[in-house]
């Protein structure tokens, strides 16, 4: 958008410039593709060229024009580039600093595009030299690291992060960008950490550092050992993971925040009502879909964080009032903080105003919340690759999370109870519940009603196969947390018995068309098998006596899915096919569900006979129901309550690694050096110089 | 008479002396700072011995208490390093006591008038009585002057014998008050010589001999200290002060405060060394006594508060000068070792380095160094070099009653929910630190606020809370290290060490042949991992030895041969058994959040705070609990709070099975304070809101049926405590009985609170609650109706607990009279407050009509409508049932 005009607006003014006169540094440049020494007739000529306003563009251009034969040519001016770019990092006058961070980055940037199918050690060779690589990448690292966590300019450290962006995201695949090879030996992991724990630089540079962090941190993940993999998962700073924390949820807030404002300009007219009930109004906006592949890269980095890391489970459920984190700090933190009870000095942005705003309609909310409400919005509309992938992604880390122990207890806890407005897709069936009042419950509770949500407004030609396996297994995992530590949760359980019953009528509807495509048979599987643990293990987690009647009544009053369903897994079982296997454990995971309603349809058949009624009431069913449970023997299914845990590899390696790349091509568009106009810095330094 | 005296001289002689030994500071075991104060000289110490040894051997006829006391006093003189007595004669005294004991001793049990039940009476109730067992039968005399003072005869008789004694006392002990600095001994000395030469000087004073007898407590100190305008007295009365256990003046210290506040400049001189004293000795009496301070000064004019003397001590000690200094630490002293290096290096700039205090954190690099810059983070290492010392503490109150506060802006229960949890979520990042409750009795570091526990309070306008505080309890919370943080992250590395056994019990557990067996309790179901419990059941499928025991779990219905079967019936039944069994919970309301936090057993939530809570493995770990105030004048209720624990000690000593809950109080200024909650008790209204049943089936709910032992202990505790609140809504004319105000414990008590309308004040002035307590029908038939056994046994308690008030009328009258001194409170509106009070003790009725004044009042309170009436206004205003 802006950044595009500007720089466009920029090549024009170089462009037009050029013809008349060249500017000083573009001379300077051309030195340097020349053979010779340009220090040798102009000793001070480094000094000189940092000190020149960069011309990005001219530089890069003038890399990607170099054909090979030059490379050899001029390959001791650029190492010669490259190292007094690094030296001149470490120099006091900023302005040399920042002309050399750009200048840096302009050499990634241009190497790489020149260079698309040379072997990472060409680039290395032509940058930096093999020979000396190890000592400059280390110098570079380390100098990176200083300026990140000193106390110089806070531009400083946002260029510093922009360059490091720039160098992770060179390549298409990460993994095949070789100079990464040296970021894993200097590790800058600490110097990020320290961005995220300090308040201030968190609010200017936390996006980017936890982006930095992600990218990262996926660097060769199944190949080698991942430093920073490591040290990601050993992290218990509270104030670190805090920070974390807060720049994920800030980056999704916002997201929620503009959603919402769109959702209600669009509300407005007739039309509007009628293009977003077509699910169309992202697809038309650019924007929007700019700011969706952007917070890939920060849903990536909570994946991470809550696969990786343990104790970020924790901060997960931390709340603290709904608020936009100011991403330039009003006040700098004080250089000693007080510290009122006279042991930890403050570290959550809110601690340093310990009046928080007063504002009565701000919610409290927390990350978990902020996640549920964007996962809402984002698992609406599927069709969108970025956005498939990113509700994949969401379904992932809710796996996760209700893998975690330590998270379904606080999912669980009776004594957090929060209204989660989640987003519902406008839908011609439904009306749109207009500002339903949801009560307040245990986190839980959204959780499972964003799954039930996902599987009523999916069940589509286009069928998401993959998404509904995760949802109908995130299910699974809570009603074994539920099982083993019996939390009877007040919920309406109904809803999710008869939102799993259509998603089977769906199934057997459109068998043919998902058999092309999917094993129908194992999500058959699971859902059935979420009403065996209902139907076996119901006494340990279900919140009423009657809630079982109500199961019963549910299974008996829609047998005929069931029976269709037997029916159709026995044609294809008995059949020698491919699903021969996977249906056939359908049919024997049928067993109670059909024994319940082989068992009570004639008794309430008999009911309505001998009661002369046609129609029974729901009442006079759970009558019959209630008293003919004893005559009814139910055959124990074995490992209901088992799962498989969810591990990254193999299974989902080909999803991170696509992931990966469409973030780093999406980061590499956004980074834009200019984005930090060298007038402000430049101004910026002159005071200080 | 002149023969006694004679005979009596050696032991007398002592007598006069011992201020002298009372005068130094208490036990060194309490405090760390009492060799500062010099000892006394050597021929008083020595005197003082003697006089303690033949007052203990008068006492010792008479009562264990005094002994005790006795033996206190022993403990005293070692270890203030006094030269054994000289005196050789010493077995003379005691040979003269048990002869004037006898006589005087049954003096002394005619003189308890009303109390036919003369054995096992403690000290303090003895006190007139017992000093008719002074060591000669002159003092006879005294004791029944005193027995008379003690009951609020006129004293100037007695005082007039000791006035001039005193007046030299008073004239030497003037210029002492006016040290600040601590080190130097409120002394004693020059009085005591003074006292020693007056003494031996002047004739007998029948008063000094009282004031000196074993028998002389607290509570008789204090009603001196406010009757007597003797300036003489009230100087030696602030000397003795210093010899009483702090805990027992403790109890007194509104009174005293108050007193100190607005009475003349005689008793605040009087009082003050003792003030001092206190406060530097501690930082939880300084901050007391602050506040306190702060509150009764807060009566006055606002041009004289400023310059009161409360308000001056107040200043003083917040300033934070009266601590004790360095030198006071003296070799040999244990106590302030730890604190010793940080304390003694920062002594000599310590203006300067109170402002710099967080440069401390900087060093610690502790359990985090993996992360290499992570050194901002504080280690709570550095934590003693405290350099403020109330600073925490106050800072912990400051955000308690900010939170309070902000909550009140918030227009919904719920918003005030969140926001509370959010806040103290806040607070716990500062946690532990050197912080406390002053409500608890054990020392204690703060450690922890378990935020999500927190819940606010019904209240119409107000944001009452109640929050869960975990504690590591330690030595001194003065001196001992602030525990150092773990974060909350911590816990899980923590639990997973648990994992292990708790995998092996559930699956244990979980292991049966047939159906699992879902009653048993002890599963340890809410720490593992379910992941933990999952490799465990696949290791077990794998040894195919084990098939005798599989596991439910562990097998594939395809692998058993023989299919297991379930009757539905069975999983039917036992969804409703275990639903049944589950101890009753409320359910969640969003109007009345803590509804449900108080009615979960304590018990229960403590284990399970503690499975939360990082700390939880320590063994020093507690869980405590406290309301915070904010908005509300808390000053009533805790001359409510002081008049029920006097006389719930009364009625224990009189051995009455009264049964009543005084809840510790702490006011915090004019609008603010802190409450101790009820445990384990919920308002008879969400009782009647939430099981909608009459009191009556819910205690058979709770309690089981009729014959259960269960129900009946039950139905007695409510009985004993239902007499034992009537009396003290009687006595105190307690207003705004409705049910949210009376709670309801797991035990079969009720508890009243809420004392807002007490004495001269009544809500809004309407012509409700005319009768004397709250007796409703429904309280009748817990009881097992008007003619059951239980009520007969309610009204004969009532008698009883009334005779045994009677007898100690005075005590209970002095908490309250010396409140109202300079007071504004609503309960003292009027003139007639004290007089009325009085008058409800029913001094001149014999016990036959004393017993047909209670058949009225429960008569009267039974027939009331106005109670019922009560109740459904408050339904209709506030929405109470």
């Amino acid at each position: 958008m802006s950044q595009v005009e500007k720089k466009a607006g920029l090549l024009r003014r170089t462009s037009s410039s050029k013809k008349p006169l060249k500017e000083k540094v573009v001379l300077m440049y051309d030195e340097i593709f020349a053979k010779e020494d340009p220090a040798k007739n102009n000793p001070r000529f480094w000094d000189e060229l940092f000190l020149m306003k960069v011309n990005l563009e001219y530089l890069e251009s003038k890399l990607e024009s170099v054909d090979g034969e030059e490379v050899q040519r001029i390959q001791d001016n650029i190492n010669s580039l490259f190292h007094h770019c690094v030296q001149a990092l470490g120099e006091e006058h900023q302005i040399k600093v920042v002309n050399a961070l750009q200048t840096l980055c302009a050499l990634f940037r241009g190497v790489h595009q020149k260079n698309k199918s040379a072997s990472g050690f060409d680039i290395i060779n032509m940058l930096m030299g093999f020979d000396k690589a190890e000592q400059r990448m280390k110098d570079l690292m380390e100098r990176l690291d200083s300026l990140l966590c000193g106390d110089g300019s806070e531009s400083l450290k946002s260029l510093c992060l922009k360059l490091l962006l720039c160098l992770v995201t060179v390549t298409d695949n990460i993994s095949q960008n070789t100079i990464l090879e040296y970021v894993m030996i200097n590790s800058i992991f600490e110097a990020i950490l320290q961005i995220l724990s300090d308040v201030s630089s968190r609010g200017q540079h936390g996006y980017d550092a936890v982006v930095l962090l992600a990218l990262l941190v996926n660097y060769r993940k199944y190949e080698s050992v991942n430093p920073y993999i490591v040290k990601l998962s050993i992290v218990d700073d509270e104030p670190t993971l805090d920070g974390m924390g807060m720049v994920v949820h800030h980056a999704l807030t916002e997201y929620n925040r503009q959603y919402k404002d769109k959702e209600e300009e669009n509300q407005g007219g007739f039309f509007s009502t009628l293009t977003s009930m077509v699910g169309s109004m992202f697809i038309a906006d650019a924007d929007e879909k700019l700011s969706v592949q952007t917070n890939e890269a920060i849903l990536l980095a909570l994946y991470e964080a809550v696969h990786l890391n343990r104790n970020f489970i924790t901060v997960l459920a931390q709340s603290h009032p709904e608020m936009d984190i100011p991403t330039t700090p009003t006040t700098p933190t004080p250089t000693t903080p007080t510290t009122p009870l006279g042991t930890t000095p403050p570290s959550l942005d809110m601690m340093n105003n310990p009046e928080l705003p007063l504002d009565p309609n701000l919610q409290t909310s927390n990350l978990l919340i902020t996640f549920l409400k964007y996962a809402s919005i984002v698992m609406q509309d599927t069709k969108d690759e970025h956005r498939l992938n990113s509700a994949r992604l969401c379904l992932i880390i809710l796996t996760c999370i209700a893998e975690d122990q330590y998270a379904d207890a606080f999912l669980h806890d009776d004594n957090m109870n929060f209204r989660v407005n989640l987003h519902r897709m406008p839908m011609r069936h439904r009306k749109k519940a207009v500002d339903k009042n949801i009560p307040s419950r245990p986190l839980v509770c959204a959780v499972l009603d964003l799954m039930v949500e996902f599987i009523v407004t999916h069940m589509m030609k286009d069928f998401p196969m993959d998404l509904y396996l995760r949802c109908v297994q995130i299910i699974h995992k809570l009603l074994c947390y539920q099982k083993k530590c019996r939390i009877r949760l007040h919920y309406t359980w109904r809803e999710l018995w008869s939102a799993l019953i259509n998603l089977l009528k769906f199934l057997l509807s459109n068998e043919t068309t998902l058999l092309a495509k999917h094993n129908i048979f194992q999500l058959a599987l699971l859902v059935v098998n979420l009403f065996n643990m209902f139907i076996t293990y119901g006494d340990t987690f279900l919140p009423t006596s009657n809630s079982y009647d109500e199961l019963y009544y549910e299974i008996v009053r829609m047998h005929q899915v069931f029976d269709n369903l037997y029916c159709m897994v026995l044609r294809v079982s008995t059949n020698t096919g491919q699903w021969k296997e996977a249906a056939s454990k359908v049919t024997h995971a049928l067993v109670n569900v059909r024994a319940i309603v082989n068992h009570f349809n004639p008794k309430i058949e008999s009911y309505a006979a001998v009661n002369h009624i046609s129609q029974l009431s729901e009442e006079q069913v759970l009558e019959v129901v209630r008293s003919n449970y004893d005559t009814l023997t139910l055959k124990l299914q074995d490992g209901l309550d088992q799962f498989e845990r969810y591990s990254e590899q193999p299974k989902e390696a080909a999803f991170f690694k696509e992931l990966v790349r469409s973030i780093s091509l999406n980061v590499r568009k956004n980074v834009s050096l200019n984005t930090l106009s060298q007038d402000v810095l430049l101004k910026e330094f002159s005071t200080i110089s | 008479m002149a023969d006694a005296e004679v005979s009596l001289s050696p032991a007398l002689r002592p007598l006069h002396l011992s201020p002298s030994h009372s005068a130094p500071p208490p036990p060194p075991a309490s405090s760390s700072s009492p060799t500062t104060f010099s000892c006394p000289s050597s021929p008083s110490s020595a005197s003082s011995s003697s006089s303690s040894s033949s007052s203990s051997s008068c006492s010792e006829s008479s009562s264990d208490c005094p002994v005790h006391h006795h033996h206190h006093h022993h403990h005293l003189r070692p270890q203030l390093q006094l030269p054994p007595p000289p005196h050789s004669e010493q077995p003379s005294s005691p040979s003269a006591s048990p002869r004037s004991s006898s006589p005087s001793g049954s003096i002394g049990s005619t003189g308890s008038l009303g109390s036919s039940a003369s054995e096992g009476i403690g000290s303090s109730g003895m006190s007139s009585g017992a000093d008719a067992r002074g060591p000669s039968p002159p003092l006879d005399i005294i004791s029944e002057d005193a027995m008379e003072m003690d009951l609020g005869v006129d004293q100037e008789v007695a005082l007039k014998a000791c006035q001039e004694v005193l007046l030299k006392v008073k004239l030497q002990n003037r210029e002492v008050p006016e040290h600040p600095d601590t080190n130097a001994p409120p002394s004693a000395r020059p009085e005591s010589s003074s006292l020693l030469s007056a003494a031996s000087a002047s004739k007998q004073s029948w008063l000094l001999r009282l004031f000196e007898s074993k028998l002389f407590d607290v509570s008789m100190a204090i009603s001196y200290l406010y009757k007597s305008k003797e300036p003489g007295v009230q100087a030696y009365i602030g000397n003795r002060l210093f010899s009483f256990p702090d805990s027992e003046v403790d109890f007194y210290l509104p009174q005293l405060l108050n007193m100190y506040v607005h009475m003349d400049t005689e008793v605040g001189d009087a009082i003050r060394p003792y003030l001092i004293y206190r406060c530097t000795g501690g930082i939880t009496f300084s901050l007391l006594t602050a506040w306190l301070l702060g509150a009764y000064s807060s009566d006055m004019h606002i041009s004289t508060q400023r310059h009161s003397r409360g308000t001056k001590l107040r200043k003083l000690i917040l300033s934070d000068e009266l601590k004790p200094s360095a030198s006071s630490f003296s070799p040999g002293d244990p106590t302030p070792d730890s604190p010793t290096p940080g304390e003694g290096f920062v002594s000599p700039s310590r203006r300067t380095h109170q402002r710099s205090k967080s440069d401390a954190t900087t060093a610690g690099s502790g359990p985090g160094s993996g992360l290499r810059r992570t050194g901002s983070n504080p280690k709570g290492e550095a934590v003693h070099e405290e350099p403020e010392r109330l600073r925490p503490q106050r800072e912990l109150v400051k955000s308690l009653l900010g939170i309070g506060k902000r909550l009140a802006t918030l227009p919904t229960k719920e918003q005030k929910t969140h926001r509370l949890i959010s806040e103290l979520s806040m607070l716990n990042h500062k946690l532990p630190a050197r912080v406390w409750l002053p409500t608890a009795e054990r020392q204690h570091h703060v450690c922890r606020i378990p935020n999500t526990q927190a819940v606010v309070l019904n209240s119409k306008d107000k944001a009452p809370y109640l929050i869960y505080v975990e504690v590591l309890e330690c030595e001194s919370f003065e001196t001992s290290p602030v525990p150092v943080r773990i974060p909350e992250t911590r816990i899980r590395s923590a639990r997973s060490a648990e994992n292990l056994d708790c995998g092996v019990a559930a699956h244990r557990a979980g292991s049966f042949s047939t159906v699992p067996n879902y009653d048993n309790d002890d599963e340890a179901w809410a720490t593992d991992d379910i992941g933990q419990l999952q490799v465990e059941v696949e290791a077990k499928t794998s040894s195919s030895d084990n098939i005798s025991q599989f596991s439910v779990d562990s097998i594939t219905s395809l692998e058993s041969k023989e299919p297991i079967f379930i009757a539905a019936g069975d999983i039917r039944r036992r969804l409703s058994e275990n639903l049944a069994h589950t101890p009753t919970t409320f359910r969640r309301d969003p109007e009345d959040p803590s509804a449900v936090a108080l009615k979960e057993p304590w018990q229960e939530k403590v284990r399970r705070i503690r499975e939360g809570s990082p700390y939880g493995h320590l063994l020093n770990w507690r869980l405590l609990s406290v309301i915070v105030k904010c908005g509300d004048d808390l000053r009533q209720e805790l001359l409510a709070y002081q008049v029920l624990r006097q006389l719930q000690s009364i009625w224990q000593q009189e051995r009455v099975p009264l049964w009543i809950k005084p809840y510790k109080i702490l006011v915090m200024s004019l609008d603010s304070g802190m409450i101790e909650p009820v445990l384990n008790a919920v308002s008879l209204h969400q009782v009647r809101k939430q099981s909608q049943l009459s009191l009556l089936d819910y205690f058979l709910q709770e309690h089981g049926s009729f014959t259960t032992e269960a129900f009946l202990t039950a139905q007695r505790n409510f009985v004993q405590s239902c007499a034992g609140y009537s009396l003290i809504c009687y006595l105190l004319q307690v207003k705004d009985r409705h049910n949210g105000n009376i709670l309801l414990d797991s035990e079969g008590h009720i508890i009243h609170i809420d004392f807002g309308f007490i004495l001269s004040s009544s809500p809004r002035n309407l012509g409700f609650e005319t009768s004397a307590f709250k007796l409703t029908a429904e309280f009748v038939d817990v009881m097992g109706g008007l003619d059951g056994d239980m009520f007969i046994y309610y009204k004969m308690l009532m008698l009883q607990g009334l005779i045994a008030a009677r007898k100690h009328m005075e005590k209970v009258l002095q908490i309250v009279e010396i409140m109202q001194q300079g007071s504004h409170l609503p309960c003292f509106h009027g003139s007639s407050t004290i007089r009325g009070l009085k008058e409800r003790f029913h001094m001149s009725l014999t016990e036959e009509q004393l017993q047909l004044l209670v058949e009225q009042l429960v008569d009267g309170s039974m027939r009331s409508i106005t109670t019922k009436l009560y109740d459904s206004f408050q339904y209709v205003t506030n929405g109470i049932m």
